[in-house]
């Protein structure tokens, strides 16, 4: 969040002198690349909710390739283990489409993800078993939406109307991290640069704790400047609590998305906390697993 | 290594005490404006008892100070140095003797005269890997925007390359730009760049001469593994008032010089008699762009200000024996965007140098600097200011002696201290309801270095310069002090840390550098000469890109981070042509190993960050090449060809799979042709031409999604797998000089920067979800992207 947000302005004063000598230039160039050992990809946020839990498995596809045509694994099977219940408790993620597993929560007979248990994921596909851990945090309550009405005058903010402040405070103690996600009319602002997650209450755990999260984060982070909420729309912030290995991989997967220019650094590999049990062989895995919690707020446009 | 030093003073102490001599010294300087010339050989032929002529030489050190011993008699002495006529006078010497010698420069001397003594001083001096250039020489070369550059001039010396436009800096023999100590009147300088690299820090019109120096790197310099980058400001005419300055697309410059002393007579322009004791020079530049790009501005722009300065001023006093020169270079970048952000950036030095000639043979020169590079970021979000500082600073004291012992042997010796305080990021968050500090704590540390050397000429063949220098590098308190656990090739896990008093020795590194170089001379215009040095580093730039960040971080040598080391050897072969066009030749080879390199893990955050040391790796490195250059400086077509074949690669446990990859500024192929044409006395033209194979990078390759979320993916870890196109550029320009007045000078420079308009490739980069537009896509960034024509005007009175 923090690297990304010097680079924005790197790229801004570049852009300025660039605008200076108007001589820079960018054009598309077709490059030829092979990717050669397609990744296993597990794609697993879990969260204590009531709905319908996702844990979505693909193979990776070349860089130019369109995104969406990413081969599905469809004969696997997936659970997630409850570590911390007195007899470890299995749920197991049936495949319904598309490498889609899913898993229905039920209160009722006690099959519930809960706060502060450690999860396990066991994947096994082919001849491989594929393991990973999360402990299921808790997060932050949210105490209220706050309406923002403001006059668009230029940039940061391009569009007038209304925009939302979101007013939560993180929990008291360092260590706490979250993804805050935002849905405008239920549809997610999911762009790259709409990423907003925070450690404590703030970009980095640099000792800011237990108050308002910093502004960047309630305030840029859950509107978009160039179309504020117009009246009769609903907004809903949800907070997500994750972990510090998980926002490791979010800034990374930030900053690789917005990696280029003249500023551009070596393409790094992104991660993953997934590992496989099979010593003999080295299957290339990517993707993540997180157990959240979630707490969300709405409020609708006067 | 300590008994070949014995061995030397026994041995000239012998020689000392055989003859009935006495001792010629004094200054070579310019004959007009009298500036020291530096490295002027002075040659003496003696004929001895057995009647074989012998030659007797001295170089002027860095103030243009010689000594030499000569039997009683009368000798012919020749004088010669580069850019300037040879002169050769007849002395009687029948007594110690003070003795200054005045040259003109070439360029007078060049007209239908030809010159009958040969030069040579390339092939005869002890130096190898060294490259001089002076201002005129840097200002005849076509230049971007029509601005002579110094640092640009540099990139077209053999063994020197950049990663491209918008890249600060240079890398000498396949070091990084980090490895390049740059001095200003003997304070090192952080930031040689200007707007992103595009001009660098110095004033043409205010350099006297520059000087590189790639290997066999005297004892002398010391704390930076590739180069020696050598500016000299003017110190000031001292007979006559002078003005210089230019106006051009970009800024305009302007240089004021002359003596410090009452005028001899009233037309100011007339050069004195007898000239004066003490001089001065200011000089200046300063953009303007903003002003000019203000009516192309959005509205919301319209308070921004982008503009860069910079300032270089010195003073000298002259009384008997003692020179003292003071003097000063300020320069800053500003870009601001009203109400969003703004960053300053800049160095400033402050240098005060003693000359002290203890007697005919000893010569010494104290200096004190200061010097300090620092960035300011600040940028606006509502009501939320934010506002970032960095700085370096450094204070040194340093005494160097020149020996001048016998015709024989030419020692120097000398040391330094430098205290360092490193503030790496101080932040201050302000709003109506906030203000927040934090930051990075301060760090600190000392420097300290010995050396001694000398130039010992065994026969008139055979010289050997050999040296030591002693360096101590100490990271002091008071600070934090992080310990870590380490795997290799992995984020270091932070173990414990702890607070350190003021003056508390954190960590102590003391190497000792062994220098040597040795020339055989095969005959009166061709040698063999060979260097060997050992250097070591303990300033780091912390930078995972190629270009020039201004917020880049310079991080000492600690408990985590070692020093870099490197050992080089060198070895060419010189020869001149001295027909009825002079011709300069060299070729030499190189290899290079480098401990200690700093890299990074993948995704590591540099700025702000308390963990840094966390995020770094180290690995070794290795650089080799061969480098051949011809040169013309006489007769009306000048320049140079050179050209470098050369590798530079590194090792770094868990990158490219602990394997070798190539550095990011690593080319196999550099060729450059720089060449002058005087047509008549009103017009001159000159070209540029530089090819250089692309640069390496790193590809994607393949690509998934998480939650929605493109990651791109890189495949099987291989670091700079890919080469770049090659990059190459014609410059040309043409200068029309107007008739000249006794008083006034003046000229109009038309040239052209990247003729045939070629996009040549910064870097290709993979652009994920390219404009938002779903799909991912290959980029070619070219800071350059077109042919660039400008005209300026340059005055002289």
């Amino acid at each position: 969040m923090k690297s990304f947000r010097f680079n924005a302005l790197i790229h801004s004063a570049i852009a300025l002198s660039s605008l200076l000598f108007a001589t820079s230039c960018e054009d598309v160039i077709e490059v030829e690349v092979i990717n050669k050992n397609p990744k296993i990809v597990v794609d697993a946020f879990v969260n204590d909710q009531r709905d319908t839990q996702t844990i979505k498995l693909t193979r990776s596809i070349g860089y130019f390739d369109s995104t969406g045509s990413e081969p599905a694994i469809t004969n696997a099977q997936v659970a997630v283990v409850d570590q911390s219940a007195s007899l470890p408790k299995l749920f197991v993620f049936q495949h319904t489409s598309q490498g889609k597993y899913q898993f229905v929560p039920n209160a009722s007979n006690g099959d519930t993800f809960t706060i502060g248990h450690d999860y396990a994921l066991l994947v096994v596909v082919g001849q491989d078993t594929l393991v990973s851990f999360s402990t299921l945090n808790p997060t932050t309550h949210i105490d209220s939406l706050r309406l923002v009405d403001v006059v668009g005058n230029g940039p940061p903010i391009n569009t007038t109307g209304y925009y939302v402040e979101l007013m939560a405070k993180d929990r008291k103690g360092p260590g706490d991290f979250y993804w805050i996600k935002t849905f405008r009319n239920d549809s997610f602002l999911n762009k790259i640069d709409q990423l907003n997650v925070s450690a404590d209450m703030g970009n980095t755990s640099n000792g800011q704790d237990g108050e308002l999260f910093i502004y960047p984060i309630r305030y840029n982070g859950v509107n978009d400047f160039l179309r504020s909420y117009k009246t009769g729309e609903t907004v809903r912030i949800e907070i997500h609590s994750i972990n510090a290995v998980a926002f490791a991989w979010f800034n990374l997967v930030i900053s690789e998305n917005q990696n280029g220019g003249l500023f551009a650094t070596p393409p790094a590999n992104i991660f993953t906390n997934i590992v496989s049990l099979n010593p003999n062989k080295k299957t290339a895995l990517g993707g993540f697993f997180c157990m959240s919690a979630v707490s969300s707020l709405s409020v609708k446009i006067p | 290594m300590s008994r070949i030093l014995l061995f030397l003073i026994v041995n000239s102490l012998f020689s000392l005490a055989s003859a009935q001599n006495f001792t010629l010294s004094g200054y070579v300087k310019d004959s007009s404006s009298r500036e020291t010339i530096a490295k002027a050989q002075i040659t003496i032929t003696v004929i001895t008892k057995a009647y074989t002529p012998t030659e007797l030489r001295s170089t002027t050190n860095g103030y243009g100070f010689y000594s030499i011993t000569v039997p009683q008699g009368t000798h012919t002495v020749i004088v010669t140095a580069p850019y300037y006529g040879p002169i050769t006078t007849s002395l009687q010497i029948t007594n110690n003797l003070e003795y200054n010698f005045l040259m003109a420069p070439d360029v007078e001397s060049m007209g239908a005269v030809t010159i009958r003594t040969k030069r040579n001083s390339n092939v005869k001096s002890l130096d190898i890997s060294t490259q001089s250039i002076n201002g005129q020489t840097i200002k005849k070369i076509p230049a971007f925007l029509g601005e002579a550059d110094v640092i640009k001039s540099i990139q077209l010396l053999p063994g020197v390359t950049t990663v491209g436009e918008g890249a600060s800096g240079f890398n000498v023999r396949g070091g990084s730009i980090d490895q390049n100590l740059v001095l200003m009147d003997e304070a090192p300088v952080f930031n040689s760049a200007h707007l992103f690299g595009f001009f660098s820090i110095f004033n043409p019109d205010a350099v006297k001469d520059v000087e590189l120096v790639k290997g066999g790197i005297p004892a002398n310099y010391g704390g930076r593994l590739s180069s020696t980058l050598d500016v000299k400001s003017k110190d000031g005419n001292k007979r006559s008032y002078q003005a210089n300055g230019g106006v051009g697309s970009i800024f305009s410059r302007l240089t004021l010089e002359g003596p410090l002393a009452k005028p001899e007579s009233k037309n100011l322009l007339k050069p004195r008699k007898t000239p004066a004791k003490s001089s001065f020079m200011v000089s200046g530049r300063r953009s303007y762009i903003d002003i000019l790009a203000k009516p192309f501005l959005p509205e919301n722009l319209s308070g921004s200000q982008f503009y860069f300065y910079d300032l270089t001023a010195k003073a000298n006093y002259s009384y008997k024996r003692d020179n003292i020169f003071i003097s000063t270079y300020i320069g800053d970048d500003v870009f601001k965007a009203a109400g969003l952000f703004g960053v300053k950036w800049g160095n400033s030095t402050v240098t005060t140098r003693w000359n002290h000639v203890f007697n005919k043979k000893l010569f010494s020169n104290f200096t004190y600097y200061y010097s300090r590079y620092r960035y300011n970021l600040e940028f606006t979000n509502r009501d939320v200011t934010f506002n970032w500082k960095s700085n370096i600073v450094n204070n040194s004291a340093k005494v160097d002696f020149n020996y001048f012992l016998n015709p024989k042997n030419t020692m120097a010796f000398g040391g330094q201290a430098t205290h360092y305080r490193f503030i790496p990021g101080e932040a201050i968050a302000t709003s109506s309801t906030l203000n927040l500090k934090f930051g990075l704590p301060d760090r600190y540390a000392l420097e300290n270095a010995i050396y001694i050397s000398d130039d010992w000429n065994a026969n008139g063949k055979f010289s050997i310069r050999a040296g030591i220098r002693l360096s101590q590098f100490i990271y002091l308190g008071p600070g934090k002090v992080y310990l870590f656990n380490r795997e290799p090739g992995k984020q270091g896990i932070l173990d414990s840390m702890y607070s350190t008093q003021k003056g508390e020795i954190v960590a102590n590194y003391i190497y000792p550098e062994p220098r040597l170089g040795f020339k055989y001379q095969l005959n009166g215009s061709s040698s063999i000469k060979g260097g060997y040095n050992r250097m070591v580093q303990n300033l780091h730039l912390i930078s995972n890109t190629a270009a020039s960040v201004p917020f880049d971080v310079w991080q000492p040598t600690t408990n985590n981070i070692k020093p870099e080391i490197a050992d080089q050897i060198a070895l060419g072969y010189f020869k001149n042509f001295n027909g009825k066009h002079e011709f300069e030749t060299s070729i030499e080879g190189y290899y290079k190993t480098l401990q200690n390199q700093v890299d990074y893990i993948d995704g590591a955050s540099l700025l702000l960050n308390e963990l840094l040391e966390a995020d770094l790796l180290t690995g070794i490195g290795r650089a080799f090449g061969l480098e051949a250059y011809i040169k013309k400086s006489s007769g009306d077509l000048t320049g140079w060809i050179s050209y470098t074949l050369s590798r530079s690669e590194r090792k770094v446990v868990g990158i490219n799979n602990d394997e070798w990859y190539a550095n990011r500024f690593d080319r196999l192929h550099n060729l450059y042709v720089v060449s002058q044409y005087k047509i008549n006395e009103k017009w001159e033209c000159a070209a540029n031409f530089v090819y250089s194979t692309g640069t390496p990078a790193t590809f994607y390759t393949g690509q998934y999604t998480v939650q929605g979320y493109v990651v791109p993916d890189a495949g099987s870890n291989a670091r700079n797998n890919v080469r770049n196109p090659a990059y190459h550029r014609l410059d040309l320009s043409v200068t029309y000089h107007r008739k000249k007045s006794k008083k006034f000078e003046s000229n109009w420079v038309f040239s052209c920067y990247n003729v045939y308009n070629r996009r040549n490739p910064f870097s290709i980069y993979f652009a994920t979800n390219y404009k938002g537009l779903g799909q991912n896509e290959a980029i070619r960034y070219s800071v350059i992207g077109s042919a660039i024509p400008s005209i300026s005007y340059n005055f002289k009175f």
